[in-house]
């Protein structure tokens, strides 16, 4: 992964945040501003680590200017040094294709690691087309639950070691499972990092999942117990790690009519009954046919894939399927191999002897 | 025909395709029209737009109130506006909505919850926290809902009346309507606060963003926030991402559009085109149904271009009627 003067990538996401549950579940509104402070915190740590180069998805829902203009200041201040950055030069339309052309070159341009500023559906859209390039996010949508949440300044630490060679890569790198979603044998394919729920609602309409008595089956590749949205029933039944083996797989259905029920915390603030009949192990490879005979598919907690009685979806667990910084085990090594020393380095600790 | 998927009957979906098709048809025999020369004064046509204000009327009763902006037709149309009367008062006619007085730019109907087309940018705002502060105080469970632009959005009423709305926790709904131009300045230049998801933010009110050119997006989002404010939970505002088929205005040589722009969003964003596919795939309505409803609206338009040029002028003596109100 380290290369003479490793390039890093930084998608940085000004939408993410922006839908319904604002209304229906007072969820954050991260300003743009803060999104660019994001941003401006992470290239100082990149630059602290020794990477010169950053190449930059562009867009204009403002991150951008506010970048500019903070590393503007920034340089004229001459506090900080901070690698150089370049927008990657791909079209901005203001959808996903953005993310997915800007990925595309990034990898080109051969990109050690992309650190990715947004919500699981932005962590989606990257891995799509990262390739073998390890991604590390930052949590700035809305139910999250992909990104861990950590002080941007950290992921930034923990990529420049990584991306610079300074932690090696069988300590940086994690391997993380996905889903994979196939409607009608591959006439169209998707992924999912976190979730995949199929609702009894049969439009994609405002995109969030949140009528919780239309949901009906549910797949995930870890189930915590800390996170909220649609991996929270999974987690809350059956806790399953990024690094363990194997998905779940339940079905469900409206509190009425299920054998169980579980108050869920469905989306930021919002707990709701989750009639659950019953779950299942899901192994690698394994292909599961989904049984609701229509709705739509959600993918990582927004609705994406109508699907009608004629239609067949399955759905299969990945394991190995992309990477990630581990940020944890970077910043572990790092204390460890004390990588933040500065010039040389002494006998920290006091003994009895010395101190008497 | 298959069950029904989505949130509305099947009568509901012919009636909302039926308003946005009369829009969009209304919009483009105006755009043929005015280039003859009739029609006094400026048109700006909604074309492209339709399924933001089809989408959040179909939410509404006559009895809520509305404000729009100068592109005020579509949204006099999906009010309930009858159609007859807008084309004969665009034409200046005494059988027009305000009597061939008021014109494109200020057609309004009461009757019909429809404060007023209205040719200063951001003045429907303080009419709309007006009109919300009366449904509260009536205890109706009406609301008010203000259409404005995104150039207009930068103005002082606007954003006095989303604090206004927010300090008194009124039922008023904030749509802004992103077409991505102020006149002929794209939004990447004239709005500073780079969302307006941002700008409610910091009103202390709850934003969002939809896809404009997607009806049921729209339908959803404003089911949402309409029902929220009728209940008492107080203003939102919605960002509706749109397209706008035309110029700022008839006549607008629009070379601030990119090569090949408007042929790319007319074939990519055609916010008809995408509803029709959506309810004739789900099995729900025939292709057939939606061609009948193309033809009658085609009647429709022909009949009120052909009533407004019969109907007779304003006389002088309407000079001096409807100038004061009486309470």
């Amino acid at each position: 992964m380290a290369e003479s003067e490793p390039r890093v990538g930084i998608v940085a996401n000004p939408v993410s945040a922006r839908d319904i549950r604002r209304v229906i579940a007072n969820a954050t509104s991260l300003q743009v501003a803060d999104r660019a402070n994001i941003v401006l915190r992470v290239l100082a740590a990149l630059g602290a680590c020794g990477v010169q180069r950053v190449a930059m998805m562009p867009e204009k829902g403002g991150i951008r200017g506010l970048v500019d203009r903070g590393l503007r200041r920034e340089i004229n201040l001459g506090e900080r040094v901070f690698p150089e950055l370049d927008f990657v030069a791909t079209p901005v339309t203001g959808t996903v294709e953005d993310t997915l052309a800007a990925v595309e070159e990034m990898v080109d341009v051969g990109v050690a690691a992309i650190v990715v500023l947004g919500g699981d559906g932005t962590h989606r859209a990257v891995v799509k087309r990262c390739g073998n390039v390890p991604i590390s996010g930052i949590s700035t949508g809305t139910n999250n639950a992909f990104p861990e949440y950590r002080e941007p300044t950290i992921t930034g630490l923990a990529v420049g070691l990584a991306a610079t060679g300074r932690v090696p890569e069988t300590t940086a790198i994690a391997q993380n499972k996905m889903l994979r979603v196939d409607l009608n044998h591959g006439a169209h394919k998707d992924i999912a990092l976190v979730d995949v729920a199929i609702s009894a609602e049969r439009h994609v309409g405002a995109r969030a999942l949140w009528r919780t008595e239309s949901f009906r089956e549910l797949f995930v590749t870890f189930a915590d117990p800390q996170v909220i949205g649609m991996s929270a029933i999974a987690g809350l039944i059956a806790p399953l790690g990024r690094d363990e083996p194997g998905g779940i797989h339940l079905r469900l259905g409206p509190p009425a009519e299920a054998g169980s029920v579980f108050q869920i915390p469905i989306a930021p603030g919002l707990m709701r009954p989750i009639g659950v009949h019953n779950w299942n192990w899901i192994d690698p490879g394994e292909v599961v046919t989904v049984r609701q005979p229509a709705g739509v598919v959600g993918l990582d907690g927004e609705r994406e894939i109508q699907f009608g009685e004629r239609d067949r979806v399955t759905v299969s667990l990945v394991e190995g399927a992309f990477r990630t910084i581990d940020v944890r085990a970077c910043m572990h090594y790092a204390a460890r191999h004390k990588l933040f020393a500065q010039g040389a380095l002494r006998s920290l600790r006091i003994t009895l002897e010395e101190e008497s | 025909m298959s069950d029904n998927p989505f949130p509305l009957s099947r009568d509901e979906l012919l009636r909302a395709y039926r308003t946005m098709r009369t829009i969009r048809e209304f919009e483009e025999r105006l755009h043929v029209e005015f280039s003859r020369g009739d029609i006094p004064g400026f048109v700006h046509l909604y074309a492209g737009e339709e399924a933001t204000a089809t989408g959040i009327m179909m939410n509404l009763r006559p009895s809520d109130r509305i404000a729009s902006t100068h592109r005020g037709h579509g949204h006099c149309i999906a009010k309930g506006v009858d159609v007859n009367a807008m084309m004969a008062e665009i034409y200046g006619k005494q059988s027009g909505a305000c009597r061939g007085k008021g014109g494109s730019m200020h057609i309004a109907d009461l009757s019909q919850g429809m404060m007023g087309a209205n040719g200063i940018l951001g003045a429907g705002a303080p009419l709309v926290c007006g009109a919300a502060l009366a449904a509260k105080f009536r205890g109706d469970g009406d609301v008010a809902v203000n259409f404005v632009g995104d150039g207009a959005s930068n103005q002082g009423t606007f954003l006095e009346s989303l604090n206004l709305a927010a300090v008194w926790n009124l039922p008023a709904i904030f749509v802004v309507e992103n077409n991505g131009y102020a006149e002929s300045t794209s939004v990447d230049w004239a709005v500073a606060c780079d969302s307006y998801v941002d700008r409610a933010a910091g009103f202390g009110m709850p934003g969002m963003t939809v896809d404009g050119t997607d009806f049921f997006a729209v339908y959803e989002a404003a089911d949402e926030i309409i029902r929220r404010a009728r209940d008492g939970g107080g203003p939102a505002l919605l960002e509706c991402k749109m397209v706008r088929f035309f110029g700022h205005f008839e006549g607008d040589a629009q070379t601030y559009r990119a090569p090949g722009e408007i042929d790319e969003i007319r074939s990519s964003r055609n916010c008809l085109t995408l509803f029709r596919n959506q309810v004739t795939e789900a099995g729900v309505i025939d292709g057939g149904d939606l061609d009948a409803i193309d033809r009658e609206v085609l009647d429709l338009i022909e009949m009120s271009v052909v009533n407004a040029k019969k109907a007779p002028e304003p006389t002088r003596a309407d000079l001096l009627t409807d100038v004061y109100v009486t309470y």
